[in-house]
């Protein structure tokens, strides 16, 4: 039986083709798997996925890919995308259960897997993937209202859904019944494909979205929801919480040795000698090397931990010193022979033109010395490379069809010979969801030459150097006034090495193949300031430092709200000083300069719950010297992914000795429809936590050689005692669609926090972190 | 060279063979497969490998197996038997019952990504046995100045740990006035 979904309505045509076929009767059970059907004229591309499908896809003419909707009434959904900890996972279930009208309960999830699940995607890309989730349930809901419709008959339009149950003419029926004793199949349309490695290509791994549905189905009306909107308790925190959770680093598989890697000992050497185990001390202990790669394995982990400590004592590596030293970081990016951007936004000779007619113009150049992800848990994975070439890899990979991707091409083999399994580990911030850096490239090399399931674990000391960094950067702006102190024209320019080179290190270091990333630099700045009429943005990029490295360098990688989170520091820095220069309330100049009415509003209600006095600043009270504090407040804004952002920060401030101590921190935060509006909360708050720690704290050193911030007590972050008391103002909106929630809030921080310093002091800082030395140092001049 | 040692976790006797200056994390995970602790610096500058030791808080990445021989470890695992037992809970009472900090740091939502949280838990109890009815500014001083280092949260979740405390000790609170 084939049941076009389209023809069931006589109302309307519906936009969309999906066929609902009945496979078969089965003697138990019986469910409607919903998988998904490539559209014309992708023939090229899905016979290669098909082929692929029949390995370790799932195929999706043998078994559900998408949904499945159980006779017991529960329903499972498959998805590639993870939880990154930010609460996706319940988002996803309150979309699927929205749209299905039934109680997100109900809903299981299986994530990440490339061997169970169909979509790929990152998992960062939440909302082309609460996009994909929710027409998945819409024209599932479709296809359930055409099998009730047969079955009660009744007309479609007479049905109403509660909870899994259809009513029509006074008669029921549990979509669990719907599907009883049968095998359905519902395809539905996509567009889009694995994750493949693209060397020389952007990130060097191409389909990163994965599948894509599309179609136009009828979804929930947003100011009708009853699930979005609910602060449904996010999945898998009472495990978390008691301890069932089954984590990457809990993976253990008979025979499996436990790695622990001897990293070179700056980040140019190569090898010279390894050093030699005693087998007397160690007896279970092996080095295992290939090229610049060197392990030391053993069955007991704490065998191979102190094995490894003394074949590293004794392993030598040639000397190197090709990196700047970080103190000179900014210099260096000064003195570099930039070329022309690779990306520029704006009108040039407008811009250009008006900046010359302007009354008044003024200028600044921000920076930021590096920073890094910093998880509290180091990398870590087990692969296990079996001898027909198959391989099984166990990752908190924030990609997982990309990480595949990039084994595949180290391995020189395919992606259909590798499953990727996805398990909740520490947070990644970023660093793995172009599918690279990592201990996975490291645990299948090991495991490749040893024949046996491998972990590596690696040490915080080994991820504070090894691991992917954000770059410094630094950047110059150049306003333009007319009489009235109105920002007539802005150019900014933005200098940076690449944040794209996710490569794993121990590929690299492996001498293996990589897919490489193409450098370069983007404009990740969204314009609020529609009054401004002339604007001009040029993003500049270089390689790494220390790239012709064997290693690599200082491979530049994304960190949470990449790029606009630099960018948009310097621009609301210049906003700050703008509206000093033309002694306006900081507020009241941001509001001049733009109509955008969704910024107003939640500008203005920040500023509400702040108690926000309009003046001007720097306070009237300022000094830059003294040994008592000195207050003062700041404000920024952003806009991301549909997403308006406030920061207000009141900061004090010791002259003397440079402690800055930020008191208080009112965020504001309007992402469309807030899906669940207690854990948007808790992202707010935990976002400002990160922001702050970044405005006020974070620097990644090194020296001509090597990094040298490897501990907690040289890469500081925001402890709990220093963080101040912060008060959320959440804004949702039903006729804005859906914006980025989780991740934004951070980046609001610094830009309100240096506004606030030179409220406190009349100086401008326009670089952090705001560290006591620094701050001293700058108070001085 | 290992030996056999007898240790008492979450109120159980368990031989282990492992050498005594081993850590005493690789043993609760690896020989008794308990994940609550988990591995972060590797060297006390953390906290996500907490467990309690008679009742006080240590850091399992730097503490020997050997050290533990004799004491009472507990784990997040073994959070729900220790009130049990402090409440005298029956069995089905006990079955169905986490400890309060436990259940804090669900019905707060604390977890993001979760890596840290048993440590934070382990120094809420830890806290709450000895303040039962902790301040804000208690509550920061605990989680950041007892030595051997603060304990630390990259996704910055510290404002939900604050507020599971505090409704921590009020549940445990009410529970002791409530007891005869």
């Amino acid at each position: 039986m084939t049941l076009k979904t389209e023809t069931s309505s006589d109302s309307q045509v519906l936009p969309f083709t999906t066929t609902l076929t009945r496979r078969g009767f089965v003697k138990m059970g019986g469910a409607l798997f919903v998988s998904f059907a490539f559209p014309p004229g992708f023939r090229a591309q899905t016979a290669e996925n098909q082929a692929s499908l029949q390995t370790n896809q799932l195929n999706p003419t043998l078994l559900a890919s998408w949904l499945e909707i159980r006779s017991d009434d529960t329903i499972l959904m498959r998805t590639g995308r993870t939880e990154t900890g930010t609460g996706m996972s319940g988002y996803y279930a309150q979309a699927i259960a929205e749209e299905l009208s039934v109680q997100p309960e109900t809903i299981s999830l299986i994530m990440g897997d490339t061997d169970k699940t169909p979509d790929g995607g990152y998992s960062a890309g939440f909302l082309s993937g609460m996009a994909n989730v929710r027409k998945v349930a819409a024209y599932t809901y479709q296809a359930l209202l055409g099998l009730a419709a047969a079955q009660l008959s009744v007309p479609i339009e007479s049905l109403s859904v509660v909870d899994g149950v259809v009513s029509g003419g006074e008669k029921r029926i549990r979509y669990g019944q719907l599907v009883e004793g049968q095998h359905l199949d519902l395809k539905i349309p996509v567009t889009g494909g694995f994750a493949k490695a693209a060397p020389g290509k952007w990130v060097g791994v191409d389909g990163l979205e994965g599948l894509t549905v599309t179609g136009d189905p009828p979804m929930r009306p947003l100011n009708q929801c009853k699930v979005m909107g609910t602060s449904f308790p996010v999945p898998g925190i009472p495990d978390k919480v008691t301890g069932k959770t089954r984590w990457s680093c809990d993976v253990t598989l008979p025979g499996m040795l436990h790695a622990r890697m001897i990293r070179p000992a700056t980040l140019g050497s190569t090898l010279i000698s390894v050093g030699a185990i005693d087998k007397k001390q160690f007896p279970t202990a092996e080095i295992v090397k290939k090229g610049n790669l060197v392990a030391v394995v053993s069955p007991n982990e704490w065998e191979a931990i102190s094995a490894s400590r003394a074949v590293a004592a004794g392993t030598k590596w040639t000397e190197w010193a090709g990196l700047p030293g970080s103190e000179n970081v900014t210099k260096t990016l000064r003195a570099y022979k930039w070329n022309t951007p690779p990306e520029s936004r704006g009108k040039r000779a407008d811009v250009t033109a008006a900046l010359a007619n302007a009354t008044k113009t003024i200028s600044a150049s921000y920076e930021q010395p590096y920073v890094r992800h910093a998880p509290i848990g180091p990398f870590v994975a087990v692969a296990d490379v079996r001898s027909d070439g198959s391989v099984t890899v166990w990752t908190h990979s924030a990609h997982s069809q990309g990480l595949r991707a990039r084994i595949a091409y180290m391995l020189g083999s395919t992606p259909e010979q590798i499953v990727v399994r996805w398990l909740d580990q520490s947070g990644q911030y970023g660093r793995t969801t172009f599918g690279g850096d990592g201990a996975e490239c490291d645990a299948v090399i090991l495991s490749q030459l040893t024949g046996k399931p491998v972990r590596v674990q690696w040490t915080l000391q080994e991820d504070m150097m090894w691991s992917s960094v954000s770059p410094a950067w630094v950047s110059d702006i150049r306003a333009g006034f007319d009489a009235n102190g109105h920002i007539t024209a802005l150019h900014s320019l933005f200098y940076s090495p690449h944040m794209m080179d996710p490569r794993p290190i121990g590929a690299l270091l492996a001498g293996m193949p990589c897919s490489a990333s193409e450098p370069g630099g983007w404009v990740a700045t969204e314009w609020v300031y529609d009054k401004i009429q002339n604007r001009l943005e040029d993003v500049y990029g270089m390689p790494n430092l220390g790239a012709q490295t064997a290693s690599g360098g200082l491979r530049g990688n994304i960190m949470r709200t990449p790029g606009q989170r630099q960018q948009n520091f310097a621009l609301e820095g210049l906003i700050s000083e703008a509206a000093a220069a033309a002694n306006t309330d900081p507020i009241q100049f941001r509001l001049d300069h733009t109509t955008d009415e969704r910024l107003i509003n939640i500008l203005k209600a920040t500023a509400k719950a702040a108690g926000w006095e309009p003046r001007s600043s720097p306070h009237s009270q300022a000094r830059k010297t003294g040994s008592t504090p000195v207050n003062g407040r700041g404000v920024s804004v952003m806009l991301r992914e549909n997403a308006y952002w406030v920061g207000i920060a009141e900061i004090t401030v010791v002259p003397d000795t440079g402690v800055i101590h930020v008191s208080r921190f009112i965020i504001g935060g309007e992402p469309g429809k807030i899906i669940n509006p207690r854990q948007f909360g808790l992202c707010m708050k935990s976002g400002v936590v990160m922001g702050l720690s970044e405005a006020l704290k974070e620097e990644v050193t090194f020296d001509k050689s090597k990094v040298t911030s490897t501990n907690w007590d040289r890469y500081k972050i925001l402890t709990m005692e220093e963080m101040p008391e912060i008060k959320i103002v959440p804004l949702s909106r039903d006729d804005k669609n859906f914006g980025g929630g989780s991740e934004g809030a951070n980046a609001v921080c610094p830009p309100a926090v240096t506004a606030a310093f030179f409220d406190a002091t009349g100086v401008h800082a326009r670089r952090i972190p705001l560290t006591p030395s620094y701050v001293t140092t700058l108070l001085k001049r | 060279m290992a030996s056999e040692l007898t240790l008492t976790v979450n109120g159980a006797k368990q031989v282990v063979s492992a050498a005594p200056e081993t850590p005493l994390i690789f043993v609760l995970r690896n020989e008794l497969k308990l994940s609550g602790p988990r591995l972060g610096c590797g060297m006390a500058q953390c906290g996500s490998c907490s467990v309690l030791l008679d009742g006080e808080e240590i850091r399992t990445c730097i503490t020997p197996v050997s050290y533990a021989v004799g004491k009472q470890v507990t784990t997040i695992e073994g959070l729900p038997a220790v009130w049990a037992l402090e409440q005298k809970l029956s069995a089905a009472d006990a079955a169905k019952t986490l400890h309060p900090v436990q259940q804090a740091w669900i019905d707060e939502q604390v977890p993001q990504c979760g890596y840290c949280q048993s440590g934070m838990m382990i120094a809420a109890v830890e806290l709450l046995s000895k303040t039962p009815n902790p301040t804000i500014a208690q509550i920061k001083d605990a989680f950041t100045n007892k030595p051997p280092s603060p304990h630390l949260c990259r996704c910055g979740t510290y404002a939900a740990i604050i507020d599971a405390v505090q409704r921590a000790a009020k549940a445990m609170n009410a529970r002791s006035e409530g007891m005869p």
